[in-house]
């Protein structure tokens, strides 16, 4: 009876294997947690392999890792279209159909989703130095990505995106512009009718930290990879106190602009991510908490 | 025997001394026969002709190079680091405009020993070493090739077919290394992770044109069109290389994709 749950995808596993399995993440290691209590995700080792279905995926390299498939029979994946880095001829290419592309085009998101249907050997990776997350989806379970993270996904788990409603106006009556720092939509992943896998890439390192209910957390809004979906966002600004250092700005204008996430449920983020924008006043924004030092 | 560039060692060695691959670690050969090019061990040397190079550094890896009298190498002259000053730089003979209406450097470097000179590119990546043996043809992607000894012939071949040039996402130019009677080294930077597979005769690939890294001669390249359909937003063509064996391909994980920029 095998009684050994992993501590990152919190799926039963196989403790006797080197690498979970169902994520690729070490067995024999110990967890490497902050004292704040981030979980340090460990990379997949090289040539892990995770098995879904009747097909496998290797994961390998270390450093832009790329993502192996061995797909069966009757077993697909589906990507974003510039992740493809190679194919076998044999494997069938097509598109999948999607909802919404204009709105897709308009807010920076992949237009076009590929299929690849096995059997046959594709490789997939993002362009970043970073890691590739597995998470091992069981059927019903649903999690929310931001955008541009997610590498594939096995053909039973469900793709539906999300507007995030996070977003704040800067600007003057003559201008405005609305900023969206977690992306204007995420996407949001559910395994429909039996247990599927996920992958995605994230650059630099990924933390883990789960939150008990209530817990919140303030973080860049851009360092979010994914959250369960029990987690609840939403903006959060905090004002300095002015110490003279920047007297031409008023209270109102030099901010800093979190999301703040509150449990129960777990978050990961990584640790490269965007640069917060210029600091120009905020003249409206979606619902948000405030603080003034 | 070293498993990455077929060279002899001493069997008590831990590194090749040809290309500097490690000799006491296993093949990283994955299911699909795509395998791992050596990760170099920091400060591994290796020789070529009289001169040693030293790899230094893992994340953004440098080549330093001490360079024995009567011995040179080439490189594209914004890949160089640092240089001991006693080292005279010199310019290859290239057919410069037809480079620069290319994309490609104007100029070819050429630095020569006794002396010490230092080369890196500025991703993160790996440094892929290949010894060429005599009698031996490769084709590197543009603005790949980190540096190249004296011994190597160097050309560059236009990619042919209008299809090729303009959807190939390899640009219209590839770099060509030749060496007739003497061996060489090569050194490449791949950005990421390099993975290399040997294809059988016929055997075909479908890559990524940003990915592709190099390939042996014999290996034809064609691009091939997949129609891609969004609905009422009309469609899209995707364009993979085809590539056919006999030979080795090299990619590199980590590239801009030449259709979407991302």
């Amino acid at each position: 009876m095998n009684t050994y749950v992993c501590r990152f995808c919190r799926q039963p596993s196989d403790p006797s294997a080197p690498t979970c399995p169902l994520c690729g993440a070490p067995v024999d290691i110990r967890d490497s947690v902050t004292d704040s209590g981030w979980v340090k995700q460990p990379p997949i080792r090289d040539m892990a392999k995770l098995q879904f279905g009747q097909s496998h995926v290797q994961i390998a390299g270390t450093m832009v890792p790329s993502a192996e498939f061995n797909l069966a029979q009757q077993e697909m994946v589906y990507f974003s279209h510039h992740v493809l880095l190679w194919a076998d001829p044999a494997t069938k290419l097509q598109n999948m159909s999607m909802r919404g592309g204009w709105k897709r085009m308009m807010a920076g998101m992949p237009l076009i989703m590929m299929e690849a249907h096995g059997p046959g050997h594709i490789a997939l990776s993002d362009n970043h130095a970073g890691e590739v997350i597995a998470l091992p989806l069981q059927n019903g379970q649903s999690i929310w990505v931001k955008e541009h993270r997610f590498l594939t996904a096995t053909g039973n788990i469900r793709y539906d995106w999300t507007s995030n409603d996070i977003w704040y106006v800067t600007g003057d009556d003559n201008e405005q512009e609305t900023h969206y720092p977690m992306g204007q939509y995420g996407d949001v992943f559910t395994a429909a009718d039996r247990p599927g896998l996920l992958l995605l890439h994230a650059p630099g390192n990924v933390f883990i930290r789960d939150l008990q209910q209530g817990q919140s957390l303030l973080i860049q809004p851009s360092s979010l990879v994914y959250r369960d979906a029990t987690v609840r966002v939403h903006l959060h600004l905090e004002y300095p106190r002015n110490q003279g250092f920047a007297f031409w700005r008023s209270n109102f204008d030099y901010r800093n602009i979190f999301v703040r996430v509150t449990g129960p449920g777990r978050v990961a983020v990584q640790s490269i991510f965007e640069r917060p924008e210029e600091m120009d006043m905020i003249r409206n924004h979606s619902y948000a908490t405030r603080h003034r030092w | 025997m070293c498993g990455w560039c077929r060279a002899n060692n001493q069997p008590e060695a831990t590194s090749c001394v040809t290309c500097g691959a490690p000799l006491d670690v296993r093949d990283k050969v994955s299911d699909s026969g795509w395998r791992e090019s050596p990760r170099l061990r920091d400060m591994t040397e290796l020789r070529f002709s009289q001169s040693t190079c030293q790899v230094e550094g893992e994340l953004v890896p440098v080549a330093e190079i001490a360079l024995a009298p009567q011995d040179g190498v080439y490189f594209e002259h914004h890949v160089l680091l640092w240089k001991d000053e006693s080292v005279p730089l010199s310019s290859l003979k290239t057919n410069g405009p037809r480079r620069s209406l290319g994309g490609m450097p104007h100029i070819v470097s050429v630095a020569n020993g006794p002396g010490r000179i230092a080369f890196s590119r500025d991703a993160p990546g790996e440094l892929v070493v290949l010894p060429l043996h005599p009698g031996m043809e490769l084709d590197v992607r543009e603005h790949a090739f980190l540096l190249a000894s004296h011994s190597i012939t160097y050309s560059f071949i236009r990619i042919k077919g209008l299809a090729n040039a303009l959807h190939g996402g390899n640009g219209m130019w590839m770099d060509r290394f030749v060496t007739s009677n003497q061996p060489g080294l090569l050194i490449l930077h791949g950005n990421g992770n390099v993975l290399q597979r040997t294809l059988g005769a016929g055997e075909k690939i479908l890559i990524e044109p940003g990915a592709f890294l190099y390939k042996d001669s014999s290996v034809t390249l064609q691009t091939k069109q997949i129609q891609l359909k969004s609905g009422m937003l009309g469609h899209h063509n995707m364009y993979l290389a085809e590539m056919t064996g006999p030979g080795r391909v090299g990619i590199q994980s980590m590239y801009v994709h030449h259709g979407s920029g991302e």
